[in-house]
C-alpha cells in the first residue's frame, strides 16, 4: 500500500489524543476538587504489555504510574484467561506497580478484539479519603501502611461487566465521605472507558494489523526522538545531593544522593547512598522514584512531544531497595511526593549547571499540600479540605523566576478560587499574596513565594501540614542568593503564634488563622549586577523591600520608592 | 437596502442587498472588499461602503462586527489600566491559577498579567459567599489613590471585590465615588461585566474589558460619527461574541462582549440556515487561511460559554474571559497550513501558516514551504485556470521546490506527499470536529456537517466519511458567511448570575424568583417591552465542580418544571459522561438569554431560469481523489447551478472562491436558496 505510512500517522495520532480525551471526561465528572482543580491524576493507554502509548497528565508526578501498572497487574494474573472483556481493574498498593500513595487509585480496563487483549486504558487519581487514622488519609504520623487507610491490590472492581458490590460496599463503609469517594471511582471507571471505546472504534476503522503496527512505531518514534535530544546533551558524571529534614516523628535529615551518568547511548541515574527508608510516612516506593526520574529525564530531553514508552528506553535507573526513594512494605508512605520531589530536584540540581537553557535554579520544592477538615456550622457534615499551594520558582540565565507557581511534580494543577473555596468549606482567606522574605536575590531574581491565610469560621478545624524545603533553602545558580523555607503558622486569639512544617490535625479554633509561607525560589548570578532599572522597578512594585534593595542589590536608596 | 461589514485579518467584507418595500422580499447578495486598515479599522469600513457604490443614505440597517477588541488585546495595545480589590487579594491576577501547561518546561514563565503591581491598589471591605457585607468599603484612601493612578499614566481602572457577582454594592460605592472625582476616566466594576464567581477570571475579565475600553469607544464613536455625516440616522448594531448584536451604547459600555465576534456570526448564521431547510442538527466547521474553528448546532441553539481564554494553547494557559462566547474549538490547520517533518521523520501540518504573505509557494510571492493549498493544487482538486480567482497563474517551479525536500525524506513522489499532507490536514480537523462531537456524547450520524469559509467546501466530504456524518452542506454566501450572518441576527444579550441553588421542589420559588430577578434587569437593560426569553441552568451533582447547561423545562404556566428539568438534567449528563448518579443537584449558575427581535426580511431563494445541467458544465479535469481514486472528474460553475438541479461525483463545483470537492459515488443537489448538499454514499 503505497501512503499506508500516513494512515499509520493518523492511527498514531488517534492514540495520543486517546489521553486527552480521558483527561477530559475525568475533569468534567470528578466529586473532589483535588481531582478537578489540582488534577491530581493521569489517565493514558498502553499496549497489551504494558508499554505506555499515550498519557494525558495532570501533573508530572504520574508518569510511571499507569504503564508499571499494567505490568504489576499482569505479574499477579497470570493466566489470561482471568482478564476478560468487561472487567475492571483497581489498586492503590504502594510497593507494586502504579503504586505510589494510598490515596491514588489505579483503575485499569482491559480492551479487547473478540477474545484477544490488544490494550488497556488505565488511570490514576488521588481520592479525597480512602479511610485510615486521619481524615484525608494523609498524616504525618503514621508509622506503618495500615494507619494510612484501605489497601487494594489489583482487585476486580467489574467482573465481565458486572459491579462488585461486596467491594463497593466495602470501600463506603471505610471512608469518610463516601459520596465523594464512590464518585471518584465512577469517574475513573467512566474516562477510562471512554479510552476503551475509542480503541474499539479504531479496531473497526483500521483493522488490528494496522493499529498494533502503529502502536509499536509510535514506541519506536518516541525513543528517536528522544535520542535525538539525547545527542545534544553534554556527556560525562554529574553529582548532586540534598535532604529531606524530617518525617514526622522525630527522624530526619534523610539524604537523597544521585549521579547521572550521559553517555551516547543513554542517560544512566542512579540514586544509590541514599538514606534507608525512615519510620514516619516521607518513604517513596520504588514506582515513585521512576516517575520522578522519567520527569526530569523527559525535561532535559523533549519535553514537547506526548510521553510514551519509548522515550524511556534511553533511560536507566538504578536504586538498591530500601531506601528513602524505594521504600518497602510496610513503610507508611503517605507524603511520597515529598522524597520523590527531592528526586527529582536532586537530579535537576546535578545537570542545571550545564543544561542552563533548559533548567532554572532551585524553586520551593514542595506540593505544600495543607488539609483542614472540620464541621461545617450550617449543616454540621464534615468537610476535609486539601490543596496544595504554589511557591517561587527559580530563576535561569535570561531570566527571573516565575512568581507564584505548583512545583515540578505538579503541572496542569488549579488552585481553588477563594470564591469557591468559601462556599464549600467553613474558612474564609484573609489574603492570597505575596511575601517579602529575604532570599532569592540575584543577576535574575527567584520567583516569590506567596502567604495565605485560611480563618477557621467554624467552631474548630484540624490542620495537617507537611513540607519539606523548611531548612535548607532552594539553592541558588552562578553567584545567586538562596530562596526562602516554607512552613506554617497558626495565630492564636491570645496573640501568640505557633509553627509548623509537619503536623497532623492540630486542633484551631474560630477566628484564629492559618497562615502558609510557601518559599521563594533560587537567584541567578551576583544580585549587584542585577540592572539597575530592573531593581527600582522591583522596588516601586514592591517585589523587594528597601532594605533588601540596600543590602542585597547596593541600590542606594534616596528616599526612591519608599 | 441592509448591509453588514466584517472586518478581517487581511480584507474588510462587506455585504449587502435590496429589500424590496412593496413584497419584503430581498434581492441579490452583493459584496464589496477593501483593504483592513488598522489602526484605523473604520477607514476600511468606510473604503468598502464606498467602492460597493451605495450611498450611506440610503441605508435601512447596518451591522458591524470588528476585531477592534481582540487587536488591541493580542497587540497589546489599550490603555494604562489600573486595578482596586480587596484588601489582600492584589496578587491574584498574577498568581493567576498557577498552572503549568507545559508540564515538563521547567523554564516556564506564566503570561503577564495587564496590570502591573504598583497599579493594583487594595481597599478594606468584604463581603461573605452568602452576599453579606461584612466591611462596607473604606473610600477614605481613594482620593490619594487616584492621584497616585493620575501620576502614573493611568487611563483606565477595574474594581473587582470578592463575591461582587452575589453582592456587588461595595464595588457600586467605589464606582460611584470614582466617577464622582475623576469623571474622565474609564471604570469598570467586576458585576458590570460578570456576574460569575471565580475571582481571577472575573477580576481579569474585567480588566481586560477596561483596558480596550476607550479605544473602542472612540472607535465606535468615530463610525457613528462618520455615518451620521454620510446620512445614516438609525442605530449602528455591533456584533457580539455571543452570537447577537448590541446597540453602539450598549457595546461601549462592556467591550470584552464583543471580543469574538468574528466567529459567532458565521455560526449563527449556520444554525439559522439548518432552522430554515430543516436541518437543526449541524457540526459547524469554517476553514480559513490559518486555522480551522468548529462547533455543534443541535436543535438549532449555538451553544454558548463563559470559559473562554484568549492566547490559550497546549502550553499557554492564555488569560480567561468570563464572557459569553460561541462554544468553538479552533485548530491551526488552514489553507495556508505548512507542512513539514520533524527529527522522529514524521510528517506535521500547521499550526504554522504561510499566512498572506508570502502565502502558499503557489502563490509565487517567495513562499518555499508546502502548504495544504499547494497539496489541494498537485492533487488537480484546486483548477489552476481559476487558481486565486482565476488572478493568477500557479508558480509550479516554487510548488516543485517546497516539495522537494519533503519527498526526499520520505522516499515519496510528489503526489503522494500531497496526498499525505491533505490527510494529515484531515485528521487534524477530524480530530477537534471530535471535540465539539463524538466527546461530548454526540453521534456524529445524527448530524449535518455544515462548512463554509475558504477551505470548507474542499475538505468538508472527505471529514464527513471519516466521522460518518452522512451529509454535508456547503451553504450559499459560503465564503463571506461571516458578514452575512450580521444581518440575520436579533439584538441579544446573555446573563450568568452565580446563586447556588438546590434543584427540589421545596426551591422552586426561589429558582422562580432568581430568573423573575434577572428577567427585571434585562428589561431595564433594553428599556423596552418587546424582550424575549430562554432560561438556562449550569448545574451539577452536590459536590462536583464543572456543571452541565441544559435548557430549563417549563410548565405551561411558566414556571420551571422540577422534575423534569432534574431529569433532563440526569440524561444530559449521562449523554456526556456515561454515568448518572442518586445524588442531589445543585444550580450553580441562572443564565438567562434576553433578545429583540430585528424585523428582517425572508432569506432570498435563487431564481430557476430552466437553464439544464449541462450549461452549468466548465469542462473536465483529472482530479486525485486519494482513497476514492484518479478520475477524470466534471466541472461545475457554482454560480449556474440552479435549485432542483441533482449529480453525482466525481466532480468538483467552482465558484470564484469555493471549490467543492465531491468523491465518487456521492450526489450532489441544490436546495431552492442554492445551497448545495452532498449526500454521501453509504
Amino acid at each position: 500500500m503505497q501512503h499506508d505510512i500516513f494512515t499509520i500517522e493518523i492511527i498514531k495520532d488517534a492514540i495520543v489524543a486517546l489521553g486527552e480525551e480521558m483527561f477530559n471526561a475525568m475533569i468534567r465528572t470528578s466529586m473532589s476538587p483535588i481531582i478537578y482543580e489540582t488534577t491530581d491524576f493521569a489517565v493514558g493507554a498502553t499496549d497489551a504489555k504494558g508499554n505506555l502509548l499515550a498519557q494525558g497528565n495532570g501533573v508530572t508526578a504520574f508518569l510511571a504510574t499507569l504503564d508499571t501498572a499494567v505490568v504489576s497487574l499482569l505479574e499477579h494474573h497470570p493466566d489470561p484467561a482471568s482478564i476478560r472483556p468487561g472487567d475492571v481493574f483497581i489498586s492503590n498498593t504502594p510497593y507494586a506497580g502504579g503504586g505510589t500513595h494510598l490515596s491514588d487509585v489505579v483503575i485499569l480496563v482491559p480492551v479487547f478484539d473478540g477474545e484477544t487483549l490488544i490494550a488497556w486504558t488505565v488511570n490514576k487519581a488521588h481520592w479525597t479519603e480512602v479511610g485510615g487514622a486521619q481524615p484525608g488519609s494523609v498524616s504525618t504520623n503514621a508509622v506503618d501502611i495500615y494507619q494510612e487507610g484501605l489497601r487494594f491490590t489489583f482487585l476486580k472492581l467489574y467482573d465481565r461487566g458486572a459491579i462488585n458490590e461486596s467491594l463497593v460496599q466495602l470501600i463506603r463503609d471505610n471512608v469518610r465521605l463516601p459520596e465523594s469517594t464512590i464518585g471518584d471511582m465512577h469517574a475513573g471507571v467512566a474516562a477510562a472507558r471512554v479510552g476503551a471505546r475509542r480503541i474499539d472504534e479504531m479496531l473497526a476503522r483500521y483493522g488490528r494489523d494496522q493499529l498494533l503496527t502503529a502502536m509499536s512505531e509510535l514506541l519506536d518514534y518516541g525513543e528517536r526522538m528522544t535520542r535525538a535530544e539525547l545527542a545534544k546533551l553534554p556527556k560525562g558524571v554529574f553529582e548532586a545531593e540534598d535532604i529531606v529534614e524530617e518525617d514526622g516523628v522525630g527522624n530526619g535529615p534523610f539524604v537523597v544522593r544521585v549521579r547521572v551518568t550521559i553517555t551516547d547511548e543513554e542517560m544512566i541515574v542512579d540514586y544509590s547512598g541514599s538514606s534507608p527508608q525512615t519510620v514516619g510516612p516521607i518513604n517513596c516506593s520504588y514506582t515513585g522514584l521512576v516517575t520522578g526520574a522519567r520527569c526530569l529525564f523527559k525535561a532535559v530531553t523533549n519535553p514537547e512531544i506526548p510521553a510514551n514508552g519509548g522515550c524511556f528506553r534511553p533511560l536507566r535507573i538504578i536504586c538498591p531497595p530500601g531506601t528513602i526513594v524505594s521504600a518497602q512494605a510496610p513503610a507508611p508512605v503517605s507524603l511520597y511526593y515529598e522524597p520523590l520531589i527531592a528526586a527529582i530536584d536532586a537530579f535537576w540540581k546535578a545537570l542545571a549547571p550545564i543544561l542552563p537553557g533548559r533548567l532554572p535554579a532551585g524553586h520551593q520544592r514542595t506540593v505544600g499540600a495543607t488539609f483542614i477538615s472540620g464541621l461545617s456550622p450550617e449543616s454540621g457534615e464534615l468537610f476535609v479540605m486539601g490543596e496544595p499551594l504554589v511557591g517561587g520558582w527559580g530563576a535561569s540565565a535570561g531570566l527571573d523566576g516565575d512568581n507564584g507557581q505548583f512545583c515540578c511534580a505538579n503541572g496542569e494543577t488549579y488552585n481553588i478560587p477563594c470564591e469557591l473555596f468559601e462556599s464549600r468549606y467553613a474558612l474564609e482567606v484573609d489574603q492570597y499574596a505575596f511575601h517579602n522574605e529575604d532570599g532569592g536575590a540575584g543577576r535574575h531574581r527567584g520567583g516569590k513565594g506567596v502567604v495565605l491565610d485560611y480563618r477557621v469560621t467554624g467552631e474548630e478545624a484540624f490542620l495537617t501540614y507537611a513540607v519539606s524545603r523548611s531548612a535548607a533553602r532552594p539553592w541558588a545558580l552562578d553567584g545567586g542568593q538562596e530562596g526562602s523555607t516554607n512552613y506554617a503558622e497558626i495565630h492564636r486569639r491570645d496573640g501568640t503564634r505557633d509553627r509548623h512544617t509537619m503536623c497532623t490535625t492540630v486542633p484551631v479554633r474560630k477566628d484564629e488563622v492559618i497562615r502558609i509561607f510557601s518559599a521563594t525560589g533560587g537567584g541567578h548570578g551576583d544580585p549587584r549586577q542585577r540592572d539597575r532599572d530592573a531593581v527600582r522597578r522591583d522596588l516601586r512594585d514592591g517585589y523587594i523591600t528597601v532594605e533588601q534593595a540596600r543590602r542585597d542589590y547596593g541600590l542606594e536608596v534616596g528616599g526612591e520608592g519608599a | 437596502m441592509r448591509a453588514s461589514s466584517d472586518v478581517g485579518g487581511t480584507f474588510t467584507d462587506l455585504v449587502f442587498y435590496e429589500v424590496d418595500p412593496a413584497t419584503g422580499q430581498c434581492g441579490a447578495v452583493r459584496t464589496a472588499k477593501a483593504d483592513t486598515t488598522p489602526p484605523n479599522f473604520d477607514e476600511g469600513v468606510l473604503n468598502a461602503l464606498d467602492k460597493s457604490g451605495v450611498p450611506i443614505s440610503r441605508l435601512d440597517f447596518f451591522a458591524h462586527g470588528s476585531t477592534v477588541v481582540i487587536n488591541a488585546l493580542t497587540e497589546r495595545k489599550g490603555v494604562r489600566t489600573a486595578l482596586i480589590t480587596t484588601r489582600g487579594f492584589r496578587d491574584v491576577i498574577e498568581i493567576a491559577r498557577g498552572n503549568r501547561p507545559d508540564l515538563f518546561n521547567f523554564n516556564f514563565r506564566k503570561p503577564k498579567p495587564f496590570v502591573e503591581r504598583y497599579l493594583r491598589a487594595e481597599l478594606d471591605e468584604r463581603v461573605t459567599f452568602r452576599g453579606e457585607i461584612k466591611r462596607a468599603v473604606d473610600l477614605g484612601p481613594l482620593p490619594d489613590l487616584l492621584d497616585h493612578f493620575r501620576w502614573n499614566g493611568v487611563e483606565a481602572i477595574a474594581v473587582a471585590f470578592l463575591h461582587a457577582y452575589v453582592e456587588p454594592s461595595n464595588e457600586q460605592a467605589v464606582i460611584a465615588e470614582i466617577r464622582r472625582l475623576w469623571p474622565e476616566v474609564s471604570v469598570l466594576a467586576s458585576h458590570e461585566v460578570s456576574r460569575e464567581w471565580r475571582e481571577y477570571e472575573r477580576t481579569n475579565t474585567t480588566i481586560l474589558s477596561t483596558y480596550v475600553h476607550p479605544i473602542t469607544q472612540r472607535y465606535i464613536e468615530r463610525l457613528e460619527d462618520q455615518l451620521r455625516d454620510g446620512g445614516y440616522n438609525r442605530p449602528l448594531y455591533m456584533m457580539q461574541s455571543n452570537g447577537g448584536i448590541a446597540t453602539a451604547k450598549a457595546a461601549k459600555a462592556n467591550p470584552i462582549a464583543m471580543v469574538e465576534s468574528g466567529p459567532a456570526s458565521g455560526i449563527f448564521a449556520a444554525a439559522y440556515m439548518g432552522r430554515h431547510i430543516g436541518e437543526p442538527n449541524l457540526i459547524v466547521l469554517d476553514i480559513g487561511g490559518t486555522t480551522a474553528k468548529c462547533t455543534l448546532v443541535e436543535d438549532g441553539e449555538v451553544k454558548v460559554t463563559t470559559e473562554y481564554h484568549i492566547e490559550r494553547d497546549a502550553r499557554n494557559p492564555g488569560y480567561p474571559i468570563q464572557t459569553a462566547v460561541s462554544e468553538i474549538v479552533e485548530i491551526g490547520n488552514g489553507g495556508g497550513s505548512i507542512a513539514w517533518i520533524d527529527e522522529g521523520d514524521k510528517l506535521h501540518v500547521g499550526p504554522k501558516s504561510a499566512g498572506a504573505r508570502p502565502g502558499p509557494a503557489a502563490y509565487g510571492h517567495g513562499g518555499t514551504s508546502a502548504t495544504t493549498t499547494d497539496a489541494n493544487l498537485v492533487l488537480g482538486r484546486i483548477d489552476p485556470a481559476s487558481f486565486v480567482g482565476g488572478e493568477r497563474e500557479p508558480d509550479w517551479a516554487a510548488v516543485d521546490a517546497a516539495f522537494a525536500p519533503l519527498q526526499e525524506r520520505l522516499g515519496l513522489s510528489k503526489e503522494e506527499v500531497a496526498r499525505g499532507i491533505v490527510r494529515i490536514a484531515n485528521a487534524n480537523m477530524t480530530a477537534a470536529l471530535r471535540l465539539v462531537s463524538t466527546n461530548k456524547g454526540y453521534d456524529p450520524r445524527d448530524f449535518a456537517l455544515m462548512a463554509f469559509g475558504g477551505g470548507g467546501a474542499m475538505h468538508a466530504v472527505a471529514l464527513a466519511e471519516e466521522l460518518r456524518v452522512p451529509h454535508v452542506i456547503v451553504p450559499v454566501n459560503s465564503s463571506v458567511f461571516s458578514a452575512w450572518g450580521m444581518l440575520l441576527t436579533d439584538l441579544r444579550r446573555d446573563y450568568l448570575q452565580t446563586r447556588l441553588t438546590r434543584l427540589d421542589p421545596v426551591s422552586a420559588p426561589q429558582i422562580a424568583e432568581g430568573f423573575a430577578a434577572i428577567e427585571q434587569q434585562a428589561g431595564a437593560d433594553y428599556g423596552q417591552g418587546d424582550v424575549g426569553f430562554e432560561h438556562f441552568l449550569d448545574m451539577r451533582y452536590i459536590g462536583q465542580e464543572h456543571t452541565v447547561k441544559i435548557a430549563a423545562v417549563r410548565s405551561p404556566d411558566g414556571t420551571i418544571d422540577v422534575e423534569a428539568t432534574r431529569e433532563a438534567f440526569h440524561a444530559a449528563h449521562e449523554k456526556r459522561f456515561t454515568y448518572r448518579l442518586p445524588n442531589p443537584i445543585e444550580i450553580v449558575n441562572f443564565h438567562l438569554v434576553a433578545t429583540v427581535a430585528v424585523p428582517k426580511p425572508d432569506l432570498a431563494e435563487k431564481s430557476v431560469t430552466g437553464l439544464a445541467l449541462e450549461e452549468a458544465v466548465i469542462g473536465r479535469r483529472t482530479v486525485d481523489f486519494d482513497q476514492h481514486g484518479i478520475h477524470e472528474a466534471v466541472i461545475y460553475d457554482g454560480l449556474r447551478l440552479e435549485p432542483g438541479m441533482s449529480f453525482a461525483g466525481p466532480a468538483i463545483v467552482q465558484e470564484p472562491s469555493v471549490t467543492c470537492v465531491v468523491p465518487p459515488p456521492h450526489r450532489v443537489s441544490v436546495d431552492r436558496f442554492g445551497n448545495y448538499h452532498i449526500h454521501l454514499a453509504a
